[in-house]
């Protein structure tokens, strides 16, 4: 792990320069609170949008507070996801491709090193985004809607940050495989082909990690088994580690594919 | 003098084609080595397999004594810095992963800028350097951990003329202290400052010496005689010799004229002669000859 702190400390000064500590929080910040918000305020929307018929009245469901986390976390999986992917997806391909990374390859470096500062990271920075996320989510849930069971709050993002690292992972083993265009192509079919898939037929199986978004709050609610959880959970960990692992070697043995 | 680098039978290939093919040569501690040949010879594929970013097809790099990536410093036709980096933090981190004590690092940073130039510059962030600065720093990122070879791909083709200068001069001043290899196609840089020369050709290394062995094996004596007088030099020249103005330009060929029959000519010849001089083949010239021959 030769110069990971190095390697660590580069990484850090990047995404802090490339205001990628604020920008990606905030999109999930706002897509956190866009839930809560445009639920509560659905019938003044329309009223105010105008083009209601008169007499006309819309049954609006009741919303639980747990409901609002888990429609947040619906928004994380969509929008907060492609943000995410998009700007992690060139980490490895785009320094060889524009030549940034052969001043470092040419040093006594480890690759493990390298691929595990980069993830390091990508997951603070994904911490940070869903903590904000979940953050004004949480916020306006509680003043709109009532409060949030604490323990259930902390299982749902738990679950969901361990979702997030294998997406990391998934998405920093191609970037390390391919070129960014192949790696883009590769990674979003990865996680979302198998989302829609899961999504489909999904029914058929319960223990698959593209499941785990939502089995935090499932999990709360008691309408899942436990072992699903968890074997999920193990799963998903083991994929991560096993992600990290293609990613290292192929990071090495594509070291020559940089622009010199 | 001690072989610091052995380069033995080194071979790459890319399919079916040998771009690099089974070349020989050794490098002496504190001398300068030039790497020459055309576009495609395989000068950068050969620098790329000595850093270890190409994994060589066949044959092998020994330094003596010591791990070759550690002890290498490698400037690349082109470098790509990180542009949100400044130039100190950007040497410093260099300099920490060749391992410098974390402690060392900034001030060996800071004195490797001072020595390239950009001791004034060493905060900025290195998205604002022009090209001749991002070079120097290419310089300064190969040395700050003072490597026993320098491997610099075509230091100066991409500079202009103000910062060629300013880098061939750092390169000299660099000389004294390591051992330095590098790749150009621009002869006269390779005049200036080479101890030896390597001629590759589609891969091959088809010559090999000093400047003064390489001289020896190809130049020809040519002479140019300068007379009083256009005319003079017209009656003086032999069909076979090139006359421009008052100087009369003889080739040897095939030995023939030699010295002591040029000298008996001139001895007996009636005119003003005001100047008799040997003519040195430039290292272009020579080149020619070498590829020639390839």
């Amino acid at each position: 792990m030769r110069g990971f702190n190095v390697l660590l400390q580069k990484e850090f000064r990047e995404a802090w320069r490339s205001w990628k500590f604020l920008w990606i929080p905030l999109v999930f910040a706002l897509l956190g609170m866009s839930d809560p918000l445009t639920n509560y305020y659905m019938m003044d929307i329309l009223n105010a949008v105008g083009n209601v018929p008169e007499g006309f009245e819309m049954l609006m469901p009741e919303l639980m507070p747990l409901d609002l986390i888990q429609a947040s976390i619906g928004q994380f999986q969509t929008i907060g996801l492609l943000v995410m992917m998009a700007s992690f997806v060139g980490a490895v391909s785009k320094e060889r491709a524009n030549g940034m990374a052969t001043l470092l390859y040419a040093r006594p470096i480890s690759f493990g090193a390298y691929f595990l500062s980069k993830f390091v990271v990508m997951s603070t920075i994904c911490f940070v985004s869903i903590l904000a996320g979940f953050g004004a989510s949480v916020y306006y849930t509680t003043i709109l809607y009532g409060t949030l069971d604490v323990g259930a709050l902390l299982v749902s993002f738990s679950t969901y940050y361990i979702w997030l690292l294998f997406v990391i992972a998934v998405t920093l083993m191609m970037s390390a495989s391919f070129k960014t265009v192949i790696a883009t192509t590769c990674a979003f079919t990865v996680i979302f082909v198998g989302q829609i898939i899961d999504m489909i037929i999904g029914i058929f199986w319960t223990i698959s990690p593209w499941k785990l978004a939502s089995y935090g709050i499932a999990k709360f609610r008691g309408t899942i088994e436990m072992s699903d959880y968890w074997w999920s959970l193990v799963i998903t960990l083991a994929l991560t580690i096993i992600c990290i692992g293609i990613g290292i070697v192929m990071m090495k043995r594509n070291a020559s594919m940089t622009k010199i | 003098m001690t072989t610091l680098l052995q380069v033995i039978g080194l071979t790459k290939q890319f399919a079916e084609h040998k771009v690099v093919d089974a070349i020989h040569f050794n490098l002496e501690e504190k001398t300068s080595t030039a790497l020459i040949g055309p576009n495609g010879a395989g000068k950068t594929t050969t620098l790329s397999m000595l850093t270890g970013l190409l994994r060589p097809t066949a044959g092998n790099v020994k330094m003596l004594g010591n791990d070759l990536r550690a002890n290498i410093g490698f400037l690349p036709q082109y470098p790509q810095f990180h542009p949100w980096l400044t130039a100190l933090e950007f040497t410093e981190m260099a300099a920490k992963l060749n391992g410098v004590a974390a402690k060392k690092a900034k001030l060996e940073a800071q004195k490797t800028l001072e020595f390239v130039g950009l001791g004034d510059v060493q905060h900025k962030k290195i998205a604002s350097f022009s090209g001749g600065m991002k070079q120097r720093l290419g310089i300064s990122q190969a040395i700050v951990h003072k490597p026993k070879l320098l491997l610099l791909d075509e230091p100066v083709s991409a500079l202009d003329p103000v910062g060629r200068r300013e880098v061939l001069d750092l390169l000299k001043g660099l000389q004294q202290e390591t051992t330095i290899l590098y790749s150009t196609h621009i002869l006269n840089d390779a005049e200036e400052m080479t101890d030896q020369l390597l001629f590759l050709q589609n891969g091959k290394l088809v010559e090999q010496g000093t400047l003064r062995e390489v001289r020896q094996r190809f130049d020809e004596q040519n002479y140019v005689i300068e007379f009083g007088s256009e005319e003079e030099a017209k009656l003086f020249a032999n069909p076979s010799n090139h006359v421009i103005g008052c100087n009369v330009y003889i080739e040897i060929v095939n030995e023939e004229p030699t010295m002591k029959m040029l000298l008996q000519r001139l001895s007996e010849c009636p005119y003003t002669i005001r100047k008799v001089e040997r003519q040195t083949a430039s290292l272009e010239e020579i080149f020619m000859k070498v590829a020639k021959k390839a």
